[in-house]
């Protein structure tokens, strides 16, 4: 029994291990296409990082809208109602400050762009990949990485910190509004506590944590969906390339706010 | 060697414990088209590892127009690539792109061609191939006559000296790809333009091809002109010719 759990869970690390070599080797190639950016004509990967901003940015507004809207409410009156429990009302600012903009509006932004656009991108590329749309570019002197891989990494940190923004912005206001059904507190009061508790930190911290996500988030749905070798593996790497991309994102955003608020 | 653009010398290429490739050598000469042929198995895709996709783990050498493309590096392999046109059996044209925008593909990539320039050249392309009527439709709109032309109308947006089409005419009608036929007969007979065509049914290529070449495990087992396509008594051709399980080749 003891024999089998140690086997077992060897045999899971080793994989673990051959899984980030093999990634490691991956995110390597995408740097060696990269010294070929100087040949690389922008007219060719223009139209893929437009689309791919306008599904992942544009398209997901109403759903970023909407979500923003709903946990910002909560929150929102989840602070007015509880804080004064405590005497600590003159806090608000920063609570709402450090629950919505420096985490929920960055991470569940990053999880509607992996639940939208994640999947997407592997399923497009393992498609590309078992209809050979990906051996012919390759046979045309196309470099894969940089046709595929980069305009979507451009788009995603755009898209993404635009999304962000939005979903701060969203949250506030929205949040605010829904709140005046239960609370009542006046806008410019809300406005100033809002204001006085933002940082530049803060501001950094968002726009870091949008190009790490920009970054995370299409690299591993291009690694997953660049693996499947037959058309059965598809959903099984989709899957994969979800479930790990959000593992990751959540330690990424982690690691982002210990290195800006806790070193 | 001058006037030979690709070279392939004494290949021997193995997979695991698997002679794919037995000893294989043949040049073909700028302008010249060869048609390969061969059953199943015989080696064909082999030659695609080699030739095109740059598997260097072959024993003999390769030479596109007199340079080694074994010992080529990244880049260079990619211009390599670049510079033949290949067409293969699933065509893979780029389903979110619509006909006009995956023959301009390799051009938007790599070619310092203005726009506008891309664009007259690619409608040229398009009208010969006879492709008006869909230049803005997607493949999964056109049929496979049209899916061959819009592939064969990628292949040589940048006018590649050397095209490499493996299986890609299988399965198709001819006369509904007689435009494409009509472009690749002129294409040639231009003597700076070589053809390699992979394929299971030779017979139609007679007239473009001025070299046919057998394989069977591995091993070329016929190699001549046009006219011994159909005189040679050579036991494989014969026995490939009128379709017979008799005769050297054991075919499961």
């Amino acid at each position: 029994m003891i024999e089998q759990i140690i086997t077992t869970t060897g045999r899971k690390g080793i994989n673990i291990y051959k899984g980030m070599i093999d990634f490691s080797d991956f995110v390597k190639s995408i740097f060696t296409s990269f010294k070929s950016l100087r040949y690389l004509r922008f007219r060719s990967i223009y139209t893929i990082i437009i689309n791919q901003t306008r599904f992942t940015g544009v398209d997901a507004l109403a759903i970023v809208m909407i979500i923003a809207l709903l946990l910002g409410g909560t929150v929102i009156i989840q602070a007015l109602t509880s804080l004064p429990k405590f005497g600590v009302e003159g806090f608000l600012g920063n609570i709402l400050v450090i629950i919505i903009a420096r985490e929920l509006g960055p991470l569940a932004t990053a999880l509607i762009v992996i639940a939208r656009s994640g999947s997407a991108i592997a399923t497009e590329i393992a498609v590309q990949k078992w209809s050979r749309e990906i051996l012919s570019m390759e046979l045309m002197g196309i470099d894969t990485k940089l046709y595929i891989v980069f305009p979507r990494i451009v788009a995603s940190i755009l898209s993404i910190l635009g999304l962000i923004l939005i979903f701060d912005i969203v949250a506030f206001i929205g949040g605010y509004l829904i709140s005046q059904t239960v609370v009542y507190i006046p806008m410019d009061v809300f406005g100033q506590t809002l204001i006085d508790s933002f940082t530049f930190k803060d501001i950094a911290s968002t726009f870091f944590k949008s190009f790490m996500f920009g970054v995370t988030i299409p690299l591993i749905c291009c690694y997953y969906g660049l693996k499947p070798n037959s058309k059965f593996e598809i959903p099984i790497y989709v899957s994969k390339a979800v479930i790990r991309t959000l593992f990751i994102s959540i330690i990424v955003n982690i690691a982002v706010s210990t290195l800006f608020y806790l070193v | 060697m001058d006037g030979v653009i690709l070279e392939l010398q004494n290949i021997t290429y193995r997979r695991d414990t698997v002679t794919l490739l037995d000893n294989v050598s043949f040049s073909l000469a700028k302008g010249d088209n060869v048609t390969i042929f061969g059953p199943e198995g015989s080696g064909l895709s082999s030659l695609f590892d080699i030739i095109i996709r740059g598997d260097a783990n072959f024993e003999g050498d390769v030479l596109y127009n007199g340079s080694s493309i074994k010992s080529l590096g990244y880049f260079e392999l990619m211009n390599y690539k670049k510079a033949v046109g290949y067409i293969h059996g699933d065509y893979g044209l780029m389903s979110n792109l619509s006909v006009e925008q995956n023959i301009s593909l390799p051009l938007d990539y790599h070619s310092s061609m203005s726009a506008s320039e891309i664009k007259k050249h690619v409608g040229q392309i398009i009208y010969d191939l006879n492709l008006d009527h869909c230049r803005k439709l997607r493949p999964f709109d056109l049929t496979r006559s049209e899916i061959l032309k819009a592939a064969f109308g990628r292949a040589i947006a940048h006018d590649p000296d050397l095209l490499y089409i493996e299986h890609a005419f299988e399965d198709q009608c001819f006369l509904n790809i007689k435009s494409l036929i009509d472009v690749l007969t002129e294409r040639s007979n231009r003597p700076d333009k070589s053809l390699v065509m992979i394929t299971y049914y030779p017979q139609n290529f007679i007239d473009i091809s001025d070299e046919f070449i057998m394989f069977f495990n591995g091993r070329i087992v016929f190699t001549g002109k046009k006219g011994d396509f159909w005189t040679s008594d050579n036991p494989y051709l014969v026995q490939y010719r009128t379709n017979s399980i008799e005769g050297p080749m054991i075919i499961l």
